[in-house]
């Protein structure tokens, strides 16, 4: 049981700045950036190259967030200039980052067997313990938790929030929407980044074909936490926990299933099971949830009515 | 009721104002003819005409929503005609014909307000929610009388109806704007609840000095409110009421200006619609 919370933590913590990014855009947003997928092997793969050349294991995890930061940005280009919706634009720049990554690394799997991670910069030799890493992850995703929840209390924190819901009343209160592209998928990509260099850094190896499935797991794992903690857009605070906990969640059922014996090949059918359970899960919760909190309030289930309905 | 001073810059100018959709094309509809218009602070307008009469046209092209084909927007004397709808938001507020569209229902009271409280300025790295801005937030809820100000963190998403039209109208107070802009804010309403936030209309109208452009299909309430009364038919103004004119005039009155407002009004035949609903 130890060993299953271990590994949980060790594999899941590094998880969380990614699925930070996804809940970003996802939820707060309201829109589907699939750069995550290209933009974690990307930052797995700066991290990589910049540790195995001799750079400190700190500066190799900045890197990383910057080249998310870029990735984002060329996204949130595609989409501004050229008007491609961001799935699309999302798709592409990942698409093109597989190439980039590859000519980065200069080989599919860079080994980073015995180099330095954040943990032994602190612990030594002693930071290749199981303890000391999750220690030192716990730290890092800590701050990076804190320091989004504070960001979205911001002024422009909020009218990120805002802008999902209601993008006409944003713009109305003086908000360009354009802005708000570049920052959320600048954002998002950056975390998608750190949380990258830090997976390689635990894994000791990175693979340009790290990235696939990142998206889809991601949207399992927030939804999973949207479940347990149904966080609205005021709750910053269940924002963070929701990611925080479905990030682990959905990580412990993966290792679960690894240790009792599902063979490795099976876990993306796992992983895609666990998101249409999560969302049925979500819908009938919803409907059960509505009924039993606000029998009488008829503006929140005209609210959930889709546009252009009458309702 | 006020006098303007012809000489001042009013608040909010239309020059020649053309707002043509799908332009060059078969379907090409001109929304309006060339709408003049100046509106000094401190004046409520409101406009009536029947759909299609470019009411709502011409709140867009104020708004920024949507830009002329040809014509000046002037707002405080400066010409914001190239200005996107983000962009003029620190002089323009909106209140929309749904109650819906002007608050984001998933977030808070306070968040909403906050969020209109940095209207047109810029979104800094700040908190957007501090003490000093929940006692102002308090302050200006506890005007409506309806117990919000003891609500600030519950989801606008479930409150009613008036409740989300009455924080949009306090949203659009806050910051003072120079123009107001009013989109049938009540058509959604109940009677009673339409009551009071007319009344509440009135009164921000009042203490804000802003030029105030108000449209409605309800005639008692655009001779109520109004300064000033535009009847809008075609794309055009048709008639430009003073207040001197429609304190006198009756409901019908304005329904009758409205029916016949196919070719342009005179003044005359106006004149003679407002004496016969005296008689």
């Amino acid at each position: 049981m130890s060993g299953l919370l271990t590994d949980t933590l060790i594999t899941g913590l590094p998880l969380v700045p990614v699925y930070l990014g996804v809940y970003l855009v996802l939820r707060i947003r309201e829109d589907f950036d699939l750069t995550v997928e290209g933009s974690f092997a990307l930052g797995g793969g700066v991290c990589a190259v910049l540790i195995a050349h001799g750079h400190g294991p700190w500066l190799a995890l900045l890197a990383a967030v910057v080249s998310g930061v870029a990735a984002g940005v060329v996204t949130a280009c595609l989409n501004l200039t050229l008007d491609i919706p961001v799935v699309l634009a999302g798709l592409v720049t990942s698409l093109a980052l597989f190439s980039v990554t590859l000519r980065i690394t200069g080989q599919p799997t860079v080994s980073l067997v015995g180099a330095d991670t954040v943990a032994t910069s602190l612990f030594g030799e002693a930071g290749r313990g199981d303890a000391q890493q999750i220690a030192v992850l716990a730290v890092v995703v800590a701050l990076v938790l804190v320091a989004f929840a504070a960001f979205l209390m911001t002024e422009l924190g909020l009218a990120l929030r805002a802008s999902g819901v209601n993008a006409e009343m944003v713009r109305a209160q003086g908000v360009s929407e354009r802005g708000l592209v570049v920052l959320s998928l600048a954002l998002s990509n950056g975390l998608t980044g750190l949380g990258a260099a830090l997976a390689v850094q635990t894994m000791g190896y990175a693979d340009v074909n790290m990235g696939v499935g990142t998206f889809v797991a991601g949207v399992g794992a927030v939804l999973l936490g949207v479940l347990v903690f149904r966080p609205t857009g005021s709750q910053v605070a269940r924002i963070v926990l929701a990611v925080l906990v479905g990030t682990l969640l959905y990580r412990f059922l993966l290792v679960g299933a690894l240790r009792i014996g599902v063979p490795a090949g099976d876990l993306k059918g796992i992983t895609a099971l666990t998101l249409v359970i999560a969302v049925a899960a979500q819908r009938f919760a919803r409907i059960g949830l509505t009924a039993l909190t606000r029998p009488t309030s008829s503006t929140s289930a005209s609210v959930q009515t889709p546009e252009g309905t009458p309702t | 009721m006020t006098d303007y001073d012809p000489t001042e810059t009013p608040a909010l100018e239309l020059q020649h104002v053309r707002i043509v959709h799908r332009a060059g094309r078969p379907d090409e509809v001109v929304a309006l003819r060339g709408i003049d218009l100046a509106v000094p602070a401190g004046q409520l307008v409101t406009v009536v005409g029947s759909n299609g009469a470019g009411k709502s046209s011409m709140i867009q092209v104020v708004s920024g929503a949507v830009r002329p084909a040809s014509g000046r927007v002037r707002i405080g004397g400066r010409d914001v005609t190239r200005r996107p709808d983000w962009r003029r938001a620190g002089d323009v507020a909106r209140v929309f014909d749904d109650p819906r569209k002007g608050t984001a229902p998933e977030l808070s009271v306070e968040d909403n307000l906050a969020l209109a409280l940095r209207r047109g300025g810029r979104r800094r790295l700040w908190p957007a929610v501090t003490p000093r801005r929940r006692v102002l937030m308090r302050e200006q809820l506890a005007r409506l009388g309806l117990g919000l100000e003891d609500r600030l963190h519950e989801e606008v998403g479930s409150l009613s109806a008036g409740q989300r039209q009455s924080i949009t109208m306090i949203m659009a107070a806050l910051g003072a704007p120079r123009v107001l802009l009013l989109d049938e804010h009540l058509a959604a309403l109940d009677p009673a609840t339409a009551r009071r936030v007319l009344d509440l209309t009135a009164e921000l109208a009042r203490d804000l000095g802003s030029a105030t452009v108000m449209v409605t299909h309800n005639m008692e309430h655009a001779l109520e409110l109004g300064d000033r009364l535009l009847v809008m038919g075609g794309g055009r103004v048709v008639a430009d009421l003073p207040r001197a004119l429609t304190r006198a005039m009756a409901p019908a009155d304005v329904v009758e200006v409205l029916v016949s407002s196919g070719e342009s009004v005179s003044d005359r035949s106006l004149l003679a619609a407002t004496e016969a609903g005296e008689s």
